[in-house]
């Protein structure tokens, strides 16, 4: 970083930028808690489920993320650990209505962590028990209880009940996000 | 592992141990789901026509007497339907073309066919009645008319049960398996009634109508106890096809379409399969199988069946046998486990010894170990996840596995018949004249040859003997052959010279006896070598012990010469030697070096 780009960012003139991975099963709502967090006008009327995945940007109070929304289809699984070297921060998004696929979720998220460009770096995990609004979901104590998160003892992570249509829960987790990206900076 | 498991603590330690190897997740078991079902009554579909895809079962109750429709949403109920009577097969299928395309359910059951819109009662379909029996009905236009007491009634009834090819009407039947007493009242009740006959279902399958695609319209086929297999339009419910068989259907396999060309396998009661195509009148191939049908499947154009002795059976269309393997315990259900995202294609069977084999053809490549007897088992959609193996098991219980997504199965020997080892071709070398002519030449003078080596052998035997009773004779061998004084020497030369250490073990090899007054000599070449005693008494030997005796060489002259020195072992008044060694003395190195 040159000095003056330093300098412009203790200035608050220009923002640190850092590259989050956003993972999770298909459904669960990554695209929806994504778009939730971009500005009100940028925001899109209608989600698809994402084909491969797709680049979105949105801004905190000191930060500027490049979030790399994956999609979240069986099939476009083995495209994640591409990103994984690149990556500063992850958020995973569980649906916490769908208990059948918990043990997927599961299983995903221990391959994520054992991944060789994951397994030794400190990145943050956010977690984001999504669809906490609807009748059949579990709490975000019983998901990080299903998801064993109580196992991850050398990243920093954190979990958050959200609802992704309504935009609660979220704001929560990103503060966290940043604050850590903040910490690990420094 | 365990995820889902919150509903059955239970399910946690079984997949535990294979954990690693494993190629499903235990997404959820619940040994209480109270579902008591086979194969042919359990289906997965899109119900709501949102990829969320639903497990509808045709359960039976555990008494046979509870009979509902499940509808199962995740690791939950999400409705049920009471049925009037016990399923035989529960399908879903595609009506008509409007969006969104929600599939209706059709569930047979006796001689109706219940469909099943958005879970609701929609529409009944009643297979025609049959023709009844000509003197059946004579007999009961007479009871009609009280021409007719009701004990020749009965006999003139069993009689036509025995003698006639038609059967007798249900009424008929019922007729006679009441007592006296209640015959008259049950006559009178009925005997205005015009008697009815009407066949039940035994097993139903779908059939596209013109298109392939996943969500084309598709017409219901059924098979009936009368031995019919009937082909309905989906929207009228009019018949559309029918062809008789010889024997009743059990298991029924549709391919293709109903209006460009489609193929009916149908395996029967009488252990064979049918195959019939569009147009045909009869069947067109038959496979007998001298053994029970347990289940059938397709796998692309091959038929598979699992039979009641303990076999799993490749056919092809034609029904000719590709291949058989055995099993290691009674099928009890085959489902076809379809992976779309790999293309990979092979049959599951349910197995009496609380495990689930997987083949691909012949080739078994995986094992699922249950914790009960399965009894139904399906592939497929369910949920949002693409490939989810269901299973419901004898006691009731409800398996739900999900196949990982890097899970591959080895595709195994795919090629029909002779193994891959067999036709590899090993490079054996060519046959050269020589060996030919050494051929030849062993053929013409075999006898000749064996003789020669005969001889040679006698010969040899000869040397051997004659070598070992000249060193008898002189005593030659480090093992005296005497009987008084049996005794083993041996020799060590220690040291790199000019002076040497001569270390001689003396053993007594008799049982008991000790050996005394044994004299030790050296004969050497006295300008080479100068022992330091060259002649000394041997202490007595007692037996089994080994003595060691030692003396120095020293070796003279400087010429780096080596020469043999003979060691005698002699018996005190005797001239002749009780043992001999001779040892050779190695160079001297001190001299060499020097
Ligand atoms: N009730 C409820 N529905 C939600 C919530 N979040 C997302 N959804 C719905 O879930 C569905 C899937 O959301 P997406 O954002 O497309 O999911 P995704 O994780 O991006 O899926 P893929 O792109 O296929 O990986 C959409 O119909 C959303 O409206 C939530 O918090 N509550
Ligand atoms: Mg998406």
């Amino acid at each position: 970083m040159g000095l003056f780009d330093k300098l412009a960012s203790w200035l608050g003139l220009k923002k640190k930028e850092v590259h989050v991975l956003c993972l999770g099963l298909d459904n669960s709502g990554k695209t929806t808690i994504i778009n939730k967090l971009k500005p009100s006008n940028a925001q899109a009327q209608d989600i698809v489920p994402t084909i491969g995945f797709s680049i979105e940007k949105f801004k905190t109070s000191s930060l500027s993320f490049t979030v790399f929304d994956m999609s979240g289809q069986g099939r476009y699984r083995n495209l994640w650990e591409h990103y994984y070297k690149d990556c500063q921060a992850i958020i995973f998004v569980i649906d916490s209505s769908d208990i059948l696929r918990m043990v997927v979720a599961k299983e995903e998220l221990d391959t994520l962590l054992t991944h060789p460009d994951l397994k030794h770096r400190r990145i943050p995990i956010l977690f984001f028990a999504n669809k906490m609004d609807l009748r059949d979901a579990v709490s975000s104590v019983k998901v990080s209880h299903l998801l064993t998160l109580e196992n991850i003892k050398d990243k920093p992570w954190h979990i958050c009940a959200s609802d992704a249509l309504k935009g609660e829960g979220l704001q929560e987790g990103v503060d966290w996000l940043q604050d850590q990206i903040q910490i690990m900076k420094t | 592992m365990a995820a889902a498991a919150s509903s059955a603590p239970s399910s946690g330690s079984a997949g535990d141990g294979t954990r690693a190897t494993s190629k499903w997740l235990d997404a959820h078991y619940d040994p209480v789901a109270n579902l008591h079902t086979f194969s042919s009554c359990v289906t997965l579909a899109d119900l709501h026509g949102d990829g969320d895809y639903k497990l509808v079962v045709g359960n039976f109750g555990s008494t046979g007497h509870e009979m509902k429709l499940k509808v199962y949403q995740g690791t939950s109920l999400l409705s049920e339907n009471t049925l009037p009577d016990l399923p035989t097969s529960v399908v879903s299928f595609l009506m008509e073309q409007h969006e969104p395309r929600m599939p209706a359910l059709a569930v047979a059951s006796g001689p109706y066919i219940y469909v099943y819109k958005n879970l609701r009662p929609y529409f009944k379909f009643t297979l025609p009645p049959m023709e009844p029996n000509p003197m059946e009905k004579v007999v009961w236009e007479q009871a009609k008319e009280d021409k007719v007491d009701l004990l020749s009634m009965k006999e003139m009834l069993e009689a036509i049960r025995e003698n006639a090819e038609m059967p007798l009407s249900v009424q008929s039947l019922r007729f006679l398996t009441l007592d006296p007493p209640e015959m008259d009242s049950f006559v009178n009740q009925h005997k205005s009634q015009p008697i009815k006959r009407q066949t039940v279902m035994t097993c139903m399958a779908t059939l596209k109508k013109n298109r392939v695609d996943e969500d084309a319209i598709s017409c219901l086929v059924i098979g009936t106890e009368n031995m019919e297999i009937l082909i309905l339009d989906p929207e009228a419910f009019t018949i559309l096809s029918k062809v008789t068989i010889p024997s009743v259907p059990t298991f029924l396999d549709v391919a293709g379409q109903f209006d460009v060309e489609y193929r009916l396998t149908v395996a029967c009661r009488n252990g064979s399969i049918y195959i019939l195509r569009r147009d045909s009148k009869r069947p067109k191939y038959c496979i007998e199988l001298s053994a029970q049908a347990v289940g059938l499947v397709r796998i692309q154009k091959n038929i598979i069946v699992a039979c009641s002795d303990e076999t799993l059976r490749g056919y092809t269309q034609k029904g000719k046998k590709l291949w058989g393997v055995t099993l290691p315990a009674t099928p009890i259900t085959l489902g076809i486990m379809d992976e779309k995202f790999q293309s990979f294609q092979a049959v599951l069977v349910a197995l009496a010894n609380l495990e689930v084999h997987i083949y691909r053809d012949k080739n078994l490549v995986n094992v699922i170990q249950v914790p009960d007897i399965v009894t139904s088992i399906s592939f497929g959609h369910y949920g949002r996840e693409d490939n989810t193996l269901i299973m419901t098991t004898k006691g009731g219980g409800l398996i739900i596995k999900i196949l990982k997504r890097t899970s591959t199965f080895h595709k195994g020997d795919t090629a029909v018949g002779v193994p891959v080892a067999q036709s590899i071709k090993l490079s054996v070398p060519k046959k050269t004249k020589l060996y030919v002519d050494q051929t030849l030449r062993e053929r013409e003078s075999g006898v000749a040859m064996h003789q020669v080596f005969q001889t040679d052998l006698s010969r040899i035997r000869l040397m051997a003997a004659r070598a070992y009773v000249r060193a008898l004779e002189c005593s030659m061998t480090p093992v005296s052959e005497s009987l008084q004084e049996p005794l083993k020497l041996n020799a060590v030369v220690q040291g790199m010279g000019p002076t040497f250490k001569l270390c001689l073990n003396l053993q007594n090899m008799s049982e008991n006896r000790a050996v005394a007054n044994l004299l030790i000599c050296f004969v050497y070449d006295e300008n080479r070598y100068s022992i330091e005693r060259p002649f000394f008494k041997a202490p007595m030997l007692i037996p089994g012990l080994n003595y060691p005796l030692a003396t120095f060489v020293e070796c003279l002259g400087d010429q780096g010469i080596s020469d043999i020195i003979k060691v005698f072992v002699l018996s005190e008044g005797n001239s002749r030697p009780l043992l001999t060694a001779h040892i050779s003395m190695p160079v001297s190195e001190g001299l060499a070096a020097a």
